[in-house]
Parts: C-alpha cells; sequence; structure tokens
C-alpha cells in the first residue's frame, strides 16, 4: 500500500470542523428568525393555543372608529362573557367563546384583546418576572356603525353585502352581510352550540358565512371596470377606441369562435360606433368583449391580479380568492377566445368577493392608486394609550392618474348621463355627481340574476367608494345601484 | 488477574474535569431551584432526588477516572453530565405519566425516573469503555464481521421489527425493547473507519476520468454505492428518514476526510440527489414530509400539526424564554406538541429557555465537535483518527439534523437530540460513542502485552476471534 499518496488527515478534519460550524450556525440562524424576527407573530397567531390558555383572563374591547362599544366583557351571575351590544356589527365583530372558539375580529385580534401580545418588548420582559402580568388591549376598529347600521337597514331581509371604504386611505367603513347572527346567543353558556347548529343547518343562508369578504359571485357588468383597467392599463384600448363592427353587431351578434356575443339593450345608440366612455354608460356587452380580446389572456389577468385578484387580499378578515377565469385552459387559464370575450363583461367563470369590486371602485377613484384595505383604526391599552396606529398604505400603484381619467369620466357618465341614466342613474346622490357601474349577473338556468353596485362619490373628489350585491335581486339598476346611491349620500351627510 | 489490573493502576487528578462538573452541577442546582419555584409559585427546592443521584453518579464516575488514572479527555465527560442533567430537568417538568413502565418489585417508573434509569446506564457506559478500553484491535481487525452483525441488525429488524406510527424502528428481545439503528450507527461507524484506513492511499490517489467528474475506480466505488444502497434500504425496510441521512452524511464526511477529494462528495451529493427524488416518487410518506416542510400551516391542523406547533413553542419562547417550567407544552392535558419529549425536546427548551438557552445547547455539542475532532486530529494513525471523526460526527450531526428539522430549516426526520432526548437506545448508542471517544483520547497508554496463559475467558474470546476471521478472510 502507498502510503505517500494519502493526504494528511488533519487537513480534511480541520475543513470538516469548518462544515460542522457551518450548519450550527444555521442551526443558530433558525432560532434567531424564529425566536426573534417572527416570535411575535407567531405568538399573535389565532391558532396558536396559548392564546386559547389566556380565555379565562379578561379581554379588552371593540370599539368602531368614533368609540361606540360592539363587543366587552361583562359578569352576569359571577360568570365573565362576552356581550355584544350591536347586532348590526355582525358578522365583522365575530364572537369569542370558551368552548366554540371565536370568529370574526375577535379571532384575528385574540392576542391583543387578551393581553398575550403584550404592549412592548420591555413589557414582555418584565412579565416573566412576574412584574406585569397581560394587559388587555382595546381594538378599535374603522368602522362607523352609523353608516355600518344603515348598510345593514338597506340589506333588509335580502340576502347580500355591503361594502364601503374611503378610497384614499383603505379603512373600510361598512362591512354588511346578511343574513347574520346574534353572537351573545353564540356565546350564551349551555345554549350556544344548539344556536349554533342552527345556524350551521342546511337550509339556512349561511348566516356564518361572510359574505363581504367570503362569498364569491358572478360579477356580471361591473367586472367591466376591471377589463377597463387592464385595456387602458396595458395600452390595448384609449377613452377614444371604437370597434366600426360594433353597430352592426348590436343586431346580429358578435360571433367569436362561432359563440354570438349578443346585447339589445341599448337600440338608441343605433349606428353610433361607441367609444370607450359612451360603451361604459350604457353597458355595451360586445364592445368590452372586443376590449378583452384586444388586451388578451395574459393581460387580463396581469392587470386584475394588480388589482388583488388571485391571492387572498390581505386584511384584517380571511378573504376568499376573486378569479378571472376558473383557469386549466390552455390560452393563460382560459379555455378559449369565447371565455376570454365572456370573461371581459363579466361572465364566464368569473367569480368575485364584495370586498374584491369595492377596491376596483375605490382604486379608480383614488386616481389609480389601490391603498391597502384595513379594519384596524389602533390597539390602544386600558388607560388610553396607543400601542399600534395603522397609517394608510398604499398597496398597488395600478394605473397612472392621467390614464384613471377617463375610467372616472366613464363611472361618471354611467350615473349621470343621459345615456347612462337609465341604467345606473338611480344611484345619483341628489346635489352630488355621483360615479357607479352596475352589474346584472345572468346565473344560467331560471334564477334570477345577482344585482351588483360599485361606485363612489363625489366623482371630482371622493370620499367614499362601494360595492353592493343582492343575491338573486335582479337588475343591478333597479336593486342594488338605488342602495349604494343612498348610502354615500348618507355618508356625505354624516361626514361632511 | 484483578491484581494484575489494580497493579497498573495510578491515581492521576483531572482538575480541569472536577472544575467543569462543578459548574455543571452549579447549572443544574440553580435550574432545579428555578424549576421548583416556577411550579410551586414561591421559592422552593421541590423534591431534587432524581438530580442529586444524578450528580452523585456523575461524580462517583469521576472518582473512578481519578483513580484509575488514564489519561483521557477531561472536557467531553462534564459537556455529556450537562446535556444529561439538561435533560432531566426538562422530563420532570414534563407531565411524568407520558410515558410509564412496569418496572416489578421498583413500582411503575414514570417519565423523569426512567430516564434517570437510561442517564445512569450511559453514563456507566461511557465510564466501562473509558477505563477499560485500552486496544483498538477488537475494532479495527474485525471491520467486515461488524459490517455484517450490522446488516444482520438491519434484517432482523426488517423481518421482526414493530412498526410504531408507520415507521418499523423497534426490536423486541424478550422484555427489551429497542432501536437498533441507534447501535447500527456505531458498528458503521467501525466498519467505515477500518475500510478508509485501509483503502484511503488507493482512493485517494488513482482516478477514472469521465467527463468533468473525477472518480475512483470502479472497484472502489462499490463500497459508496453499497453506503448509498443501505441508506436507501433504511428507509424503505424501516421509513426512517433521519437514520439514513445521518448514515449517509457521515459516511461523506469521513470519505471526505480520508481522500479529500471534492469530486467523491460531489458524487455522494448527486447519488442522494438521485436517491430522494426516487423516494420522493415512491413513497407517500417522504412526499407529506417534504409537503409540510414547505409548508406545515397549510395543514396546521393535519399533518403539519406537529411542526407548526413547534414553531409556536420557538416564539413563544422569545430571546430569553419563559423561564424552566414557565412555558405552556399542556395547556389542557394534552402536549401542546406532540413528541415534546422526543423528536421536539429542542423546542420545548427553546421555549422555556429561549434563544439564549437554545445557542447554549448548541454550544455544548460544538464543544463535543471540538473535542471529538481533536481527539481525531492526535490520533495515533488513521483508523483511530477516522474512528473518532466518525463517532464525532454520529453526534453532532445528529444533533444538527434534528433542531435544524423542529426548526423547519430541513424537512422534519425522526432522529434523537443525543443525551437529551427521552429514550433509551439513543441514550445508549451515544454513550458508547463519547465512551470510546474517550479511551481513544488517551494517547499515553500501550497496548497491554500479550497474555503468558489463556484463561477461561480468554479460550472463548479465542474461540470467537476465530469466527470471526473466517469471516475476515471470506470477505476480503
Amino acid at each position: 500500500m502507498n502510503r505517500g499518496a494519502a493526504p494528511l488527515v488533519q487537513r480534511g478534519l480541520a475543513r470538516l470542523a469548518v462544515a460542522v460550524v457551518l450548519c450550527y450556525a444555521a442551526v443558530a440562524l433558525g432560532l434567531g428568525y424564529w425566536q426573534g424576527l417572527q416570535a411575535q407573530a407567531l405568538t399573535n397567531d389565532p391558532g396558536n393555543p396559548l392564546v386559547a390558555a389566556l380565555r379565562d383572563g379578561p379581554r379588552g374591547r371593540i370599539l368602531d372608529a368614533r368609540g361606540t362599544v360592539l363587543a366587552q366583557d361583562a359578569t352576569v351571575g359571577g360568570v365573565r362573557v362576552r356581550r355584544y351590544p350591536l347586532l348590526a356589527a355582525e358578522p365583522v365583530v365575530g364572537y369569542w367563546s370558551p368552548t366554540l372558539g371565536s370568529a370574526g375580529l375577535e379571532h384575528t385580534y385574540d392576542a391583543d384583546l387578551s393581553g398575550l401580545a403584550g404592549t412592548s418588548p420591555v413589557d414582555e420582559l418584565l412579565r416573566k418576572f412576574g412584574a406585569s402580568s397581560a394587559t388587555p388591549l382595546d381594538v378599535v376598529t374603522s368602522l362607523d356603525m352609523r353608516l355600518q347600521a344603515d348598510a345593514v337597514k338597506l340589506l333588509g331581509k335580502q340576502k347580500g353585502a355591503i361594502v364601503a371604504l374611503d378610497p384614499t386611505t383603505g379603512r373600510v367603513l361598512a362591512l354588511a352581510s346578511t343574513p347574520s347572527f346574534d353572537p351573545d346567543q353564540v356565546v350564551a353558556p349551555g345554549t350556544g352550540p344548539a344556536y349554533m347548529a342552527s345556524l350551521s343547518a342546511p337550509g339556512n343562508a349561511s348566516p356564518l358565512l361572510d359574505r363581504a369578504t367570503q362569498g364569491l359571485y358572478t360579477p356580471g357588468s361591473v367586472f367591466k371596470m376591471v377589463t377597463a383597467v387592464a385595456g387602458i392599463g396595458s395600452g390595448a384600448i384609449t377613452g377614444a377606441t371604437t370597434y366600426r363592427d360594433q353597430p352592426g353587431e348590436e343586431r346580429s351578434g358578435f360571433v367569436v369562435d362561432g359563440f354570438k356575443v349578443v346585447d339589445g339593450h341599448h337600440d338608441f345608440t343605433g349606428t353610433t360606433a361607441l367609444d370607450f366612455v359612451q360603451a361604459t354608460e350604457v353597458s355595451c356587452n360586445i364592445y368590452f368583449a372586443h376590449v378583452g380580446l384586444a388586451t388578451g389572456a395574459a393581460a387580463l389577468r396581469g392587470w386584475a391580479r394588480r388589482l388583488g385578484f388571485e391571492a387572498p387580499i390581505p386584511f384584517d378578515l380571511p378573504t376568499a380568492t376573486s378569479q378571472v377565469t376558473s383557469g386549466g385552459g390552455p390560452l393563460d387559464g382560459f379555455v378559449d377566445d369565447v371565455e376570454l370575450a365572456n370573461a371581459a363583461y363579466g361572465q364566464g367563470t368569473t367569480a368575485v368577493t364584495p370586498l374584491q369590486m369595492a377596491l376596483v371602485a375605490a382604486t379608480i377613484a383614488n386616481g389609480g392608486t389601490l391603498m391597502r384595505p384595513t379594519l384596524l383604526d389602533a390597539l390602544r391599552s386600558p388607560g388610553g394609550t396607543v400601542v399600534q396606529q395603522t397609517t394608510p398604505r398604499v398597496w398597488q400603484e395600478v394605473l397612472s392618474s392621467a390614464q384613471d381619467a377617463v375610467l372616472r369620466e366613464a363611472m361618471t357618465g354611467a350615473v349621470e348621463s343621459a345615456w347612462g341614466r337609465p341604467f345606473a342613474g338611480s344611484a345619483a346622490i341628489p346635489g352630488v355627481q355621483t360615479a357607479g357601474k352596475t352589474g346584472t349577473a345572468q346565473l344560467g338556468g331560471s334564477g334570477e340574476p345577482h344585482a351588483w353596485f360599485i361606485g363612489f362619490a363625489p366623482a371630482a373628489a371622493p370620499r367614499i367608494a362601494v360595492a353592493v350585491i343582492i343575491e338573486q335581486g335582479g337588475h343591478g339598476g333597479e336593486v342594488a345601484a338605488p342602495l349604494g346611491g343612498q348610502l354615500m349620500g348618507d355618508w356625505l351627510r354624516l361626514a361632511p | 488477574m484483578i491484581a494484575r489490573s489494580l497493579a497498573g493502576i495510578h491515581p492521576r487528578p483531572r482538575g480541569r474535569e472536577t472544575s467543569l462538573l462543578l459548574l455543571a452541577a452549579v447549572a443544574l442546582l440553580t435550574g432545579w431551584l428555578s424549576l421548583a419555584t416556577t411550579q410551586a409559585g414561591r421559592l422552593s427546592a421541590g423534591d431534587p432526588g432524581l438530580l442529586v443521584i444524578y450528580l452523585a453518579a456523575a461524580g462517583v464516575i469521576h472518582v473512578l477516572f481519578v483513580i484509575t488514572g488514564r489519561r483521557t479527555d477531561q472536557v467531553l465527560f462534564p459537556a455529556v453530565v450537562l446535556l444529561g442533567g439538561i435533560s432531566l430537568l426538562f422530563m420532570a417538568r414534563l407531565p411524568p405519566s407520558l410515558v410509564t413502565q412496569d418496572a416489578g418489585p421498583a413500582g411503575v417508573l414514570t417519565l423523569a425516573p426512567l430516564q434517570l434509569v437510561w442517564l445512569l446506564l450511559s453514563l456507566s457506559i461511557i465510564a466501562g469503555l473509558a477505563i477499560v478500553v485500552r486496544n483498538d484491535t477488537w475494532l479495527r481487525n474485525y471491520k467486515y464481521s461488524w459490517a455484517a452483525a450490522g446488516v444482520t441488525l438491519l434484517l432482523l429488524v426488517f423481518l421482526f421489527g414493530d412498526e410504531v406510527n408507520g415507521v418499523r424502528l423497534m426490536l423486541r428481545v424478550g422484555p427489551i425493547v429497542g432501536q437498533p439503528s441507534e447501535l447500527l450507527k456505531v458498528i458503521l461507524v467501525v466498519f467505515l473507519a477500518g475500510y478508509l484506513a485501509e483503502n484511503r492511499a488507493l482512493l485517494a490517489g488513482t482516478s477514472l476520468r469521465v467527463g468533468p467528474l473525477d472518480l475512483p475506480p470502479l472497484a472502489y466505488l462499490l463500497p459508496m454505492l453499497a453506503m448509498w444502497g443501505i441508506a436507501l434500504a433504511v428507509v424503505v425496510v424501516q421509513r426512517d428518514l433521519g437514520a439514513a441521512l445521518l448514515f449517509f452524511a457521515v459516511f461523506l464526511g469521513l470519505l471526505y476526510v480520508a481522500t479529500q477529494r471534492t469530486s467523491f462528495v460531489a458524487l455522494g451529493l448527486l447519488l442522494a440527489a438521485v436517491g430522494s427524488v426516487f423516494l420522493y416518487a415512491v413513497e407517500p410518506t417522504v412526499q407529506v414530509r417534504v409537503a409540510i416542510w414547505l409548508d406545515p400551516f397549510a395543514q396546521a391542523l393535519g399533518s403539519g400539526f406537529q411542526i407548526v406547533r413547534g414553531l409556536y413553542a420557538f416564539g413563544r419562547g422569545g430571546l430569553v424564554g419563559t423561564g424552566l417550567g414557565a412555558g405552556l407544552p399542556s395547556p389542557d392535558g394534552t402536549l401542546a406538541v406532540p413528541a415534546l419529549h422526543t423528536d421536539y425536546v429542542f423546542a420545548g427548551l427553546a421555549e422555556e429557555l429561549g434563544a439564549a438557552g437554545a445557542i447554549a445547547l448548541i454550544g455544548l455539542y460544538l464543544v463535543i465537535a471540538e473535542r471529538g475532532l481533536r481527539i481525531a486530529a492526535r490520533g495515533a494513525d488513521d483508523f483511530r483518527a477516522l474512528l473518532a471523526a466518525g463517532l464525532t460526527l454520529v453526534l453532532v450531526l445528529q444533533a444538527a439534523l434534528i433542531m435544524a428539522g423542529d426548526l423547519k430549516l430541513v424537512p422534519l426526520t425522526g432522529v434523537t437530540l443525543p443525551f437529551v432526548a427521552y429514550g433509551g437506545s439513543s441514550l445508549l448508542g451515544s454513550g458508547i460513542c463519547v465512551g470510546l471517544l474517550m479511551a481513544l483520547s488517551d494517547a499515553g497508554v500501550e497496548a497491554p502485552a500479550p497474555p503468558q496463559a489463556l484463561t477461561r475467558g480468554e479460550r472463548w474470546r479465542a474461540r470467537g476471534r476465530g469466527v470471526a476471521g473466517r469471516v475476515e478472510r471470506a470477505v476480503r
């Protein structure tokens, strides 16, 4: 054996030592990541059993932006229970029960409400030495209960949802979903489980589902504003774009791969080749089918993603994912041009949440800039000290304000112009320029369509943007638009 | 015979070990005080019986080391005593009913007392090996016999092993249940050290060029392929991903030390990658492991439950921890993290001792790594160097693998945290590693002169060597 050929073992050992040290350095970095950077987020995660372990302690209150109490502790016969004074705040506020768990804001901010999250790192450290016990925090929401109650009243006995937010900040002002439930009955000791069972019984209209954030609906014509954002944003169209064949196709139908897109609801436009604003005013399906095909599948989805589609919206409550297409097809997820053309005016396999459509309205209202939607205004200690304050944050710069101007003009025209008034005029707020877009989402079969409205006001300097849906309510212009206009008008009076 | 052995004994003070052991004892007693105080809600020493027994045993072994006067390493033992003590503290803190065993006349033993029994056995093995082993021929000359024993063990598990949670790890012999893979690790290192020490010059010197790869000659590739096959077999047969990974990593480490050829390691990693892809394709359990590693929160209440709960524990601990006994392993009687006493003991300790305590724990394993590799570097010849390096790697890579698994840095595998996790087989296997390392650290003792006449015991041993010798010749 030729021993001389083998290298010194010692040199190999030295390199092995380096490798071992690197392994352990990686473990130490992992510790730093989870125990340093991520520690607070993990501790506040509602799934964390530690949060549940503090269930016997007092909890902070949930308040609206003006200090109205939405949830607080009360002592009944020596037992601490949760009380919810305002039914209209459901299902946003949710419930918190030691036996049935939690939902809504009670769930999201469980760690803060129970005091587990702590007020500062120093406080955390002191608590380990027993110097400071858990400090439950008050959750101050951006809701205005006057507007929230208004929204719930407007929905009445119909199934549906209303989302209202301040387009310049993203603060959610109202988030209504009907039918809803009575949280006091959910948390009532003894009878709570039976009540919960009755809520989720088949045949009941899913009162536990927050339709505003988790209901997925066919959008119909309100989706044309998404197509418009994609068309204008990608440069596929301008405000002046017309399609020469469109007037003829109003009579013969616009044939895409053998499928016929039809309109028939605006005969009065006659032989005029509609431009973008006019097409929006009369909600021309054929025009927007053309826009969708001109924009293309990839760009339509890409711009929809910028508006928040295709991923859960980062928000204080769980959100369902809105989609342009159910995907899987060869044409960037679309099956073919027929599906693309249908999706462009909101049919196809498109499905959206009311919150998503409110964000579309808010983006157009805010000069093309999408603000991140928020429900939390602040966390406050019992003494009133603000521990955490939400500041408005830009989520996406979707369009330039120059590009956005024509979309605003179109939505204003849809409510205020002679051509638009027959369709969305019912949303007009007396004395205020109002912008909006209606939708009547055909569901196939014989059922009534979903009635939609999205809009904002005042058109020139918007202070509120809304989305309204009434499930199987009928025509958007007749059923949803009046509610949207009423709510926005009420807000302009409430917060002048 | 005893008289002859005693005649050669000259007590020798071990100052460094004494002071380090005292330091460990102070740390552990402080920890006990902290735990008992937290549990009682006022200053209390609780019932420190278990810890006192443990420390007393460590003291006795230290005295034995002094009396027998061998020039063995003085840092390894205190490091192990501290690790084992931390384990004892944590087991005493967990619900006692987590593990129970009927111990006949001694009644039913619960978690902490059981762990104490295993710890004492482990320390005894260390002491026994460190004092008695003076010569390595029994390891050096019979590498193929050891390999055969290892393969037999693997076969036994395959044929008679008990399946627990879909993992076939346990071998039952009468009342004794054990995990043979813990023993297999040591056997593997012995074989590899022997094989590589003998062949490393050839492995390092000759080569076969294939494209960009500078490969060893085919005949020498076979052991590597065999190792790869064994690792795969361990996964397929035992569904024990951790042991397979560990075996292969130790093998690659030793191969590199022996040959210092990066191309071998690259080839090994390539083989590992191919094996991983293969296993991912055929083993659904591997697919689940990978899925919950990438995103445990997607299955937070299902297959990702344990990982998610483990991460919560790390988060709760923060930088300084909740303090011993103040964490929340069992808010409602069930463990907050499943397997908190075995696979997730690191997460539990990190919750109560914080990142600071966890990093101290990492430091203890680095101490073991430093001592072990130093012993290897001072080894009298290649075999002793490679053996020491291999034993060290088994301990420290295993610790790194499970710590990284708890932290979601690598997919979770069921290897144990040496000397800290609950479990007899692991403690005994780790004890053998440390005991042999200590024995190897004594370079001052020459091999004893051959005996003049064979006693009865020695005749049996010679007969055994005859069988093993035949195995060796057959393999060559």
